[in-house]
Protein backbone atom coordinates (compact mmCIF):
# COMPACT_ATOMS: atom_id res chain seq x y z
CA UNK A 1 0.00 0.00 0.00
CA UNK A 2 2.79 2.07 0.35
CA UNK A 3 3.79 4.57 -2.61
CA UNK A 4 7.47 5.79 -3.79
CA UNK A 5 7.99 8.94 -2.40
CA UNK A 6 8.73 10.63 -5.63
CA UNK A 7 6.47 10.25 -8.73
CA UNK A 8 9.13 8.89 -11.09
CA UNK A 9 7.94 5.56 -11.00
CA UNK A 10 3.78 6.54 -11.14
CA UNK A 11 4.93 8.38 -14.27
CA UNK A 12 6.54 5.95 -15.87
CA UNK A 13 4.04 4.46 -17.90
CA UNK A 14 4.98 1.20 -18.67
CA UNK A 15 4.67 -0.74 -15.11
CA UNK A 16 1.68 1.84 -13.35
CA UNK A 17 0.38 -0.69 -10.70
CA UNK A 18 -1.09 2.03 -8.37
CA UNK A 19 -4.32 3.09 -7.68
CA UNK A 20 -6.58 3.78 -10.76
CA UNK A 21 -9.26 6.17 -10.98
CA UNK A 22 -11.53 6.06 -14.05
CA UNK A 23 -9.27 3.05 -15.31
CA UNK A 24 -6.05 4.73 -14.93
CA UNK A 25 -3.34 6.12 -13.48
CA UNK A 26 -4.82 9.25 -11.81
CA UNK A 27 -1.55 11.64 -12.23
CA UNK A 28 -2.43 11.40 -15.87
CA UNK A 29 -6.00 13.29 -14.79
CA UNK A 30 -3.33 16.19 -15.18
CA UNK A 31 -2.31 16.93 -18.98
CA UNK A 32 1.66 16.05 -19.73
CA UNK A 33 2.76 19.46 -19.54
CA UNK A 34 1.55 20.61 -16.49
CA UNK A 35 2.85 17.38 -15.19
CA UNK A 36 5.77 17.74 -16.33
CA UNK A 37 6.25 21.14 -15.15
CA UNK A 38 5.11 20.06 -11.60
CA UNK A 39 7.74 17.18 -11.31
CA UNK A 40 10.44 19.81 -12.62
CA UNK A 41 9.29 22.18 -9.88
CA UNK A 42 11.37 22.97 -7.20
CA UNK A 43 8.57 23.06 -5.05
CA UNK A 44 7.65 19.46 -5.75
CA UNK A 45 11.37 18.19 -5.32
CA UNK A 46 11.26 20.26 -1.89
CA UNK A 47 8.59 19.85 -0.75
CA UNK A 48 6.33 17.69 -1.63
CA UNK A 49 8.91 14.71 -1.44
CA UNK A 50 7.79 11.70 0.79
CA UNK A 51 4.51 13.08 1.88
CA UNK A 52 1.53 10.65 2.93
CA UNK A 53 -2.00 11.99 3.62
CA UNK A 54 -0.85 12.99 7.25
CA UNK A 55 2.37 14.83 6.42
CA UNK A 56 0.52 16.44 3.48
CA UNK A 57 -1.33 18.38 6.33
CA UNK A 58 1.98 20.08 6.73
CA UNK A 59 2.17 21.79 3.55
CA UNK A 60 -1.47 21.99 3.21
CA UNK A 61 -1.98 24.21 5.63
CA UNK A 62 0.50 26.77 4.99
CA UNK A 63 -1.52 27.57 1.43
CA UNK A 64 -2.25 30.79 0.88
CA UNK A 65 -4.36 30.68 -2.65
CA UNK A 66 -5.49 28.40 -5.11
CA UNK A 67 -4.56 28.45 -8.77
CA UNK A 68 -3.11 26.56 -11.69
CA UNK A 69 0.02 27.69 -13.05
CA UNK A 70 1.34 31.37 -13.77
CA UNK A 71 3.58 33.53 -15.44
CA UNK A 72 5.57 32.99 -18.73
CA UNK A 73 7.25 30.21 -17.65
CA UNK A 74 3.51 28.32 -16.29
CA UNK A 75 5.04 27.68 -12.82
CA UNK A 76 2.56 25.96 -10.97
CA UNK A 77 1.01 26.59 -7.45
CA UNK A 78 1.86 24.74 -4.25
CA UNK A 79 -2.23 24.42 -4.61
CA UNK A 80 -1.33 22.56 -7.91
CA UNK A 81 1.22 20.42 -6.86
CA UNK A 82 -0.52 19.15 -3.62
CA UNK A 83 -3.18 18.11 -5.37
CA UNK A 84 -1.21 15.74 -8.19
CA UNK A 85 0.77 14.58 -4.59
CA UNK A 86 -2.89 13.64 -3.79
CA UNK A 87 -3.74 12.07 -7.07
CA UNK A 88 -0.43 9.69 -6.19
CA UNK A 89 -1.55 8.97 -2.81
CA UNK A 90 -4.92 8.62 -3.70
CA UNK A 91 -6.08 8.69 0.21
CA UNK A 92 -9.04 6.97 1.56
CA UNK A 93 -12.68 8.08 1.15
CA UNK A 94 -12.49 9.14 4.44
CA UNK A 95 -9.58 11.35 4.73
CA UNK A 96 -10.54 13.46 1.92
CA UNK A 97 -14.25 14.07 3.64
CA UNK A 98 -11.82 14.87 6.65
CA UNK A 99 -9.62 17.32 4.72
CA UNK A 100 -13.00 18.14 3.33
CA UNK A 101 -15.02 19.18 6.19
CA UNK A 102 -12.59 20.73 8.22
CA UNK A 103 -13.14 24.89 9.08
CA UNK A 104 -9.64 25.53 9.82
CA UNK A 105 -8.14 25.51 7.15
CA UNK A 106 -10.01 26.86 3.95
CA UNK A 107 -7.00 26.28 1.52
CA UNK A 108 -7.38 22.71 2.73
CA UNK A 109 -11.13 21.86 2.05
CA UNK A 110 -10.45 23.76 -1.59
CA UNK A 111 -7.49 21.23 -2.24
CA UNK A 112 -10.03 18.60 -1.60
CA UNK A 113 -13.16 19.88 -3.12
CA UNK A 114 -10.80 20.25 -6.15
CA UNK A 115 -9.74 16.58 -5.78
CA UNK A 116 -12.86 15.05 -5.00
CA UNK A 117 -14.04 16.51 -8.47
CA UNK A 118 -11.20 15.09 -10.13
CA UNK A 119 -11.06 11.21 -8.66
CA UNK A 120 -14.45 10.61 -7.66
CA UNK A 121 -15.88 9.01 -10.16
CA UNK A 122 -19.64 8.85 -9.39
CA UNK A 123 -20.97 12.13 -10.53
CA UNK A 124 -23.96 12.45 -7.97
CA UNK A 125 -21.46 11.30 -5.12
CA UNK A 126 -19.68 14.94 -6.22
CA UNK A 127 -22.73 16.47 -6.41
CA UNK A 128 -23.71 15.54 -2.74
CA UNK A 129 -20.53 15.85 -1.56
CA UNK A 130 -19.74 19.43 -2.51
CA UNK A 131 -23.00 21.06 -2.90
CA UNK A 132 -22.84 21.59 0.67
CA UNK A 133 -19.78 24.01 0.74
CA UNK A 134 -22.20 25.94 -2.00
CA UNK A 135 -22.68 28.03 1.45
CA UNK A 136 -19.09 28.73 2.14
CA UNK A 137 -18.52 32.57 1.74
CA UNK A 138 -15.17 32.86 2.66
CA UNK A 139 -12.75 34.61 0.41
CA UNK A 140 -10.11 32.67 -1.47
CA UNK A 141 -6.97 34.58 -3.20
CA UNK A 142 -6.56 32.90 -6.65
CA UNK A 143 -3.11 32.93 -8.87
CA UNK A 144 -3.71 33.71 -12.57
CA UNK A 145 -2.11 33.57 -15.29
CA UNK A 146 -0.95 37.00 -14.89
CA UNK A 147 -1.74 38.09 -11.41
CA UNK A 148 -3.88 37.74 -8.55
CA UNK A 149 -7.95 37.46 -8.41
CA UNK A 150 -10.25 37.17 -5.13
CA UNK A 151 -12.56 34.56 -5.28
CA UNK A 152 -14.96 32.33 -3.12
CA UNK A 153 -15.26 29.34 -1.70
CA UNK A 154 -18.89 28.76 -2.91
CA UNK A 155 -17.57 30.48 -6.07
CA UNK A 156 -14.86 27.74 -6.36
CA UNK A 157 -17.12 24.81 -5.88
CA UNK A 158 -19.67 26.55 -8.51
CA UNK A 159 -16.71 26.71 -10.96
CA UNK A 160 -16.06 22.88 -10.04
CA UNK A 161 -19.07 21.70 -11.01
CA UNK A 162 -19.81 23.84 -13.42
CA UNK A 163 -16.71 24.88 -15.57
CA UNK A 164 -14.84 22.41 -17.81
CA UNK A 165 -11.37 24.09 -16.80
CA UNK A 166 -10.15 24.54 -13.44
CA UNK A 167 -6.69 25.41 -12.04
CA UNK A 168 -5.13 24.36 -15.37
CA UNK A 169 -6.66 21.16 -15.51
CA UNK A 170 -9.40 19.73 -17.54
CA UNK A 171 -12.38 18.67 -15.39
CA UNK A 172 -13.43 14.97 -15.94
CA UNK A 173 -17.04 14.69 -17.58
CA UNK A 174 -19.77 15.15 -15.05
CA UNK A 175 -23.69 15.11 -16.31
CA UNK A 176 -25.54 18.76 -15.54
CA UNK A 177 -27.18 18.64 -12.33
CA UNK A 178 -30.83 18.52 -13.76
CA UNK A 179 -29.63 15.49 -16.04
CA UNK A 180 -29.06 13.31 -13.20
CA UNK A 181 -32.42 14.72 -11.62
CA UNK A 182 -34.38 13.67 -15.04
CA UNK A 183 -33.09 10.30 -13.95
CA UNK A 184 -33.47 10.48 -10.53
CA UNK A 185 -29.97 10.12 -9.68
CA UNK A 186 -30.27 13.34 -7.95
CA UNK A 187 -32.93 14.86 -5.54
CA UNK A 188 -33.34 18.76 -6.67
CA UNK A 189 -31.33 20.74 -4.89
CA UNK A 190 -32.72 22.75 -1.61
CA UNK A 191 -30.94 25.74 -1.03
CA UNK A 192 -30.72 27.38 2.43
CA UNK A 193 -29.25 30.05 0.50
CA UNK A 194 -32.56 29.65 -2.39
CA UNK A 195 -35.18 29.99 0.69
CA UNK A 196 -33.04 32.72 1.67
CA UNK A 197 -32.93 34.76 -1.34
CA UNK A 198 -36.17 34.23 -2.06
CA UNK A 199 -37.42 35.62 1.22
CA UNK A 200 -35.46 38.90 0.56
CA UNK A 201 -37.18 39.14 -2.96
CA UNK A 202 -40.71 39.42 -1.22
CA UNK A 203 -39.09 41.85 0.82
CA UNK A 204 -37.82 43.70 -1.87
CA UNK A 205 -41.29 43.45 -3.43
CA UNK A 206 -42.72 44.79 -0.09
CA UNK A 207 -40.07 47.72 0.34
CA UNK A 208 -41.40 48.98 -3.77
CA UNK A 209 -39.29 50.19 -6.03
CA UNK A 210 -36.74 51.24 -3.51
CA UNK A 211 -34.89 47.84 -2.95
CA UNK A 212 -34.92 47.98 -6.42
CA UNK A 213 -32.62 51.27 -6.91
CA UNK A 214 -30.59 49.94 -4.49
CA UNK A 215 -30.14 46.76 -6.37
CA UNK A 216 -29.58 48.18 -9.39
CA UNK A 217 -27.00 50.60 -7.16
CA UNK A 218 -25.00 47.68 -6.21
CA UNK A 219 -25.23 45.56 -9.33
CA UNK A 220 -22.21 44.89 -10.78
CA UNK A 221 -22.38 44.63 -14.56
CA UNK A 222 -19.20 42.42 -15.12
CA UNK A 223 -21.05 39.75 -13.42
CA UNK A 224 -21.29 36.64 -15.05
CA UNK A 225 -24.95 36.20 -14.11
CA UNK A 226 -24.35 33.41 -12.62
CA UNK A 227 -26.75 32.26 -9.56
CA UNK A 228 -23.96 31.55 -7.26
CA UNK A 229 -22.52 34.79 -7.96
CA UNK A 230 -26.20 36.63 -7.42
CA UNK A 231 -27.18 34.54 -4.33
CA UNK A 232 -23.47 35.81 -2.92
CA UNK A 233 -23.84 39.40 -4.18
CA UNK A 234 -27.54 39.81 -2.11
CA UNK A 235 -26.49 38.05 1.06
CA UNK A 236 -23.70 40.24 1.10
CA UNK A 237 -25.78 43.19 0.76
CA UNK A 238 -28.04 42.09 3.92
CA UNK B 1 19.67 22.95 -17.48
CA UNK B 2 18.35 20.83 -20.58
CA UNK B 3 20.53 17.67 -19.78
CA UNK B 4 19.10 17.91 -15.76
CA UNK B 5 15.36 18.62 -17.19
CA UNK B 6 15.21 14.47 -18.99
CA UNK B 7 16.41 12.81 -16.19
CA UNK B 8 13.94 14.51 -13.68
CA UNK B 9 10.80 13.09 -15.19
CA UNK B 10 12.32 9.31 -15.37
CA UNK B 11 11.66 9.77 -19.48
CA UNK B 12 15.11 9.35 -20.84
CA UNK B 13 16.34 6.30 -21.68
CA UNK B 14 19.97 5.44 -21.48
CA UNK B 15 21.07 5.28 -17.91
CA UNK B 16 18.29 6.59 -15.83
CA UNK B 17 16.32 3.09 -16.81
CA UNK B 18 19.62 0.63 -16.40
CA UNK B 19 20.17 2.80 -13.01
CA UNK B 20 16.54 1.91 -11.96
CA UNK B 21 17.23 -2.02 -13.15
CA UNK B 22 20.14 -2.32 -10.83
CA UNK B 23 18.58 -1.04 -7.98
CA UNK B 24 15.26 -3.37 -8.22
CA UNK B 25 17.70 -6.13 -9.08
CA UNK B 26 19.32 -5.25 -5.67
CA UNK B 27 16.71 -3.96 -3.55
CA UNK B 28 14.80 -7.61 -4.29
CA UNK B 29 17.97 -9.35 -3.38
CA UNK B 30 18.14 -7.22 -0.38
CA UNK B 31 14.77 -8.49 -0.02
CA UNK B 32 15.14 -11.99 -0.47
CA UNK B 33 17.84 -11.89 1.90
CA UNK B 34 15.55 -9.91 4.70
CA UNK B 35 12.78 -12.72 4.34
CA UNK B 36 14.58 -15.30 4.80
CA UNK B 37 16.33 -13.92 7.84
CA UNK B 38 13.37 -12.94 9.00
CA UNK B 39 11.64 -16.64 8.58
CA UNK B 40 14.91 -17.98 10.34
CA UNK B 41 13.70 -15.98 13.21
CA UNK B 42 10.17 -16.63 13.36
CA UNK B 43 10.83 -20.33 13.54
CA UNK B 44 13.05 -19.56 16.30
CA UNK B 45 10.64 -17.95 18.45
CA UNK B 46 8.02 -19.99 17.63
CA UNK B 47 10.17 -22.87 19.01
CA UNK B 48 11.18 -21.43 22.03
CA UNK B 49 7.89 -20.06 23.08
CA UNK B 50 6.95 -23.84 22.53
CA UNK B 51 8.94 -25.55 24.15
CA UNK B 52 8.65 -22.82 27.40
CA UNK B 53 4.14 -24.12 26.96
CA UNK B 54 3.85 -20.37 25.80
CA UNK B 55 1.83 -18.99 22.24
CA UNK B 56 3.73 -17.70 20.02
CA UNK B 57 1.88 -14.35 18.91
CA UNK B 58 3.72 -12.42 15.82
CA UNK B 59 4.68 -9.32 16.41
CA UNK B 60 2.47 -6.58 14.33
CA UNK B 61 4.75 -4.93 12.76
CA UNK B 62 8.31 -6.37 12.07
CA UNK B 63 10.23 -3.41 11.41
CA UNK B 64 12.32 -3.78 8.28
CA UNK B 65 15.89 -3.25 8.00
CA UNK B 66 15.19 -0.07 5.66
CA UNK B 67 13.33 2.81 7.02
CA UNK B 68 10.28 4.04 5.32
CA UNK B 69 11.12 7.48 3.20
CA UNK B 70 9.58 10.67 5.01
CA UNK B 71 8.34 13.90 4.23
CA UNK B 72 11.18 16.69 5.13
CA UNK B 73 10.75 17.96 8.47
CA UNK B 74 11.57 21.67 7.36
CA UNK B 75 12.41 23.95 4.59
CA UNK B 76 15.85 23.33 3.48
CA UNK B 77 18.04 25.82 4.72
CA UNK B 78 18.42 27.23 1.00
CA UNK B 79 15.29 29.43 0.99
CA UNK B 80 17.02 32.13 0.03
CA UNK B 81 18.60 30.44 -3.19
CA UNK B 82 15.35 29.47 -4.37
CA UNK B 83 15.16 30.23 -7.78
CA UNK B 84 18.99 31.19 -8.22
CA UNK B 85 20.00 27.83 -9.94
CA UNK B 86 23.47 28.31 -12.01
CA UNK B 87 24.08 27.04 -15.41
CA UNK B 88 26.22 23.84 -14.86
CA UNK B 89 28.48 22.44 -16.87
CA UNK B 90 27.19 18.44 -17.91
CA UNK B 91 27.60 15.69 -15.11
CA UNK B 92 27.82 18.16 -12.59
CA UNK B 93 24.37 16.59 -10.94
CA UNK B 94 26.50 13.99 -9.96
CA UNK B 95 28.57 15.84 -6.62
CA UNK B 96 31.75 16.24 -5.91
CA UNK B 97 33.22 13.92 -3.60
CA UNK B 98 34.35 15.64 -0.60
CA UNK B 99 33.34 18.91 1.11
CA UNK B 100 33.48 21.78 -1.03
CA UNK B 101 32.13 25.08 -1.07
CA UNK B 102 27.91 24.85 -1.97
CA UNK B 103 25.59 21.92 -0.60
CA UNK B 104 27.56 19.22 1.05
CA UNK B 105 25.54 15.58 1.76
CA UNK B 106 27.54 14.26 4.57
CA UNK B 107 25.93 10.65 4.57
CA UNK B 108 27.23 10.28 0.57
CA UNK B 109 30.55 12.56 1.03
CA UNK B 110 29.11 14.87 -2.10
CA UNK B 111 29.07 18.49 -2.49
CA UNK B 112 26.89 19.92 -5.05
CA UNK B 113 26.66 23.52 -6.72
CA UNK B 114 22.93 24.94 -5.32
CA UNK B 115 20.57 23.89 -3.64
CA UNK B 116 18.34 22.53 -7.04
CA UNK B 117 21.04 19.80 -7.53
CA UNK B 118 21.23 18.97 -4.30
CA UNK B 119 17.51 18.17 -3.71
CA UNK B 120 17.51 16.24 -6.18
CA UNK B 121 20.55 14.32 -5.02
CA UNK B 122 18.59 13.93 -1.53
CA UNK B 123 15.56 12.69 -3.71
CA UNK B 124 17.60 10.26 -5.47
CA UNK B 125 18.16 6.45 -5.13
CA UNK B 126 21.41 6.83 -4.29
CA UNK B 127 20.84 8.88 -1.06
CA UNK B 128 18.06 6.81 -0.30
CA UNK B 129 20.56 4.08 -0.28
CA UNK B 130 22.92 5.39 1.44
CA UNK B 131 21.19 6.43 3.99
CA UNK B 132 19.20 3.06 4.37
CA UNK B 133 15.71 4.69 3.15
CA UNK B 134 13.38 2.45 0.88
CA UNK B 135 12.15 5.18 -1.32
CA UNK B 136 8.73 4.19 0.23
CA UNK B 137 6.42 6.31 1.76
CA UNK B 138 4.27 4.59 4.60
CA UNK B 139 0.43 5.02 3.91
CA UNK B 140 -1.40 7.11 6.90
CA UNK B 141 -4.83 6.13 7.97
CA UNK B 142 -7.44 8.43 8.94
CA UNK B 143 -6.19 8.44 12.86
CA UNK B 144 -2.92 9.46 12.34
CA UNK B 145 -4.10 12.57 10.02
CA UNK B 146 -6.82 13.56 12.53
CA UNK B 147 -3.11 13.78 15.08
CA UNK B 148 -1.45 15.43 12.72
CA UNK B 149 -4.23 17.92 11.88
CA UNK B 150 -4.61 18.19 15.72
CA UNK B 151 -1.24 19.36 15.69
CA UNK B 152 -0.84 21.34 13.41
CA UNK B 153 -3.84 23.13 15.02
CA UNK B 154 -2.13 23.45 18.20
CA UNK B 155 1.59 24.82 17.35
CA UNK B 156 -0.30 27.36 14.81
CA UNK B 157 -2.62 28.56 18.32
CA UNK B 158 0.96 28.24 20.45
CA UNK B 159 2.43 30.45 17.71
CA UNK B 160 -0.29 32.79 17.69
CA UNK B 161 -0.69 33.15 21.55
CA UNK B 162 3.35 33.46 21.74
CA UNK B 163 3.27 36.46 18.98
CA UNK B 164 0.54 38.30 21.23
CA UNK B 165 2.78 37.56 24.10
CA UNK B 166 5.57 38.78 22.12
CA UNK B 167 3.53 41.57 21.28
CA UNK B 168 2.13 42.59 24.84
CA UNK B 169 6.15 42.25 25.99
CA UNK B 170 6.79 44.99 23.46
CA UNK B 171 4.54 47.48 23.99
CA UNK B 172 5.69 46.80 28.07
CA UNK B 173 9.39 47.55 27.13
CA UNK B 174 8.54 50.17 25.10
CA UNK B 175 6.60 52.04 27.85
CA UNK B 176 9.48 51.27 30.59
CA UNK B 177 11.47 53.03 28.33
CA UNK B 178 9.36 55.79 27.59
CA UNK B 179 8.96 55.98 31.27
CA UNK B 180 12.31 55.87 32.27
CA UNK B 181 13.18 58.87 29.57
CA UNK B 182 10.29 61.13 30.95
CA UNK B 183 11.69 60.77 34.32
CA UNK B 184 15.20 61.50 32.89
CA UNK B 185 13.71 64.71 31.49
CA UNK B 186 11.98 65.55 34.63
CA UNK B 187 14.79 64.70 36.74
CA UNK B 188 17.05 67.45 34.27
CA UNK B 189 14.07 70.20 34.28
CA UNK B 190 14.32 69.80 37.45
CA UNK B 191 17.92 70.59 37.76
CA UNK B 192 17.30 73.19 35.70
CA UNK B 193 14.65 74.55 37.78
CA UNK B 194 17.03 74.34 40.89
CA UNK B 195 19.99 75.87 39.39
CA UNK B 196 18.28 78.88 37.93
CA UNK B 197 16.42 79.62 41.16
CA UNK B 198 19.11 80.15 43.76
CA UNK B 199 21.65 81.05 41.13
CA UNK B 200 24.20 80.04 42.91
CA UNK B 201 26.72 78.85 40.54
CA UNK B 202 26.70 74.88 39.58
CA UNK B 203 26.95 72.98 42.67
CA UNK B 204 27.93 70.00 41.05
CA UNK B 205 31.01 71.39 41.01
CA UNK B 206 30.72 72.46 45.21
CA UNK B 207 29.94 68.71 45.79
CA UNK B 208 33.02 67.72 43.79
CA UNK B 209 35.30 69.95 44.91
CA UNK B 210 34.01 69.05 48.44
CA UNK B 211 34.48 66.09 48.02
CA UNK B 212 38.00 65.94 46.34
CA UNK B 213 41.02 65.97 48.75
CA UNK B 214 44.01 66.88 47.27
ZN1 LIG C 1 23.46 11.88 -0.11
Amino acid sequence: MAHQADAKRALDERGYTGALIRGDNPLKLFEKPVRDRIVDSYYWKEQCFGLNAATLLDRAVELSFIGGTYGVAQKPTPFLCLAFKLLQITPGREIIMFYLEQEEYKYLRALAAFYIRLAWEKDEDVYKTLEPYLNDMRKLKRRTREGWALTYMDQFIDDLLINTRVCATTLPKINPRLFLEDEDRLEPRESALGEELEEMENEDEDAGSEGEVEEVANGDAARNGRSISEQRERSEER
Amino acid sequence: MGDRKAGAYGTSTGGDTAFRKTWDRDEYAAKAVERDQRIKEEGKARHEAAAAGKKYVRRASTPPDARDTEARKARLNVADQVGKTSIVPAGAGQGKRGKGAGFYCDACDLTFKDNLQFVEHLNSKQHLVATGESGEVRRATLEEVKDRFEWLKRKRDEETAKDAVDLGTRIENAREIEEKEREEKRRKRNEKRRKTKDGMGVPEVKVENDGNIF
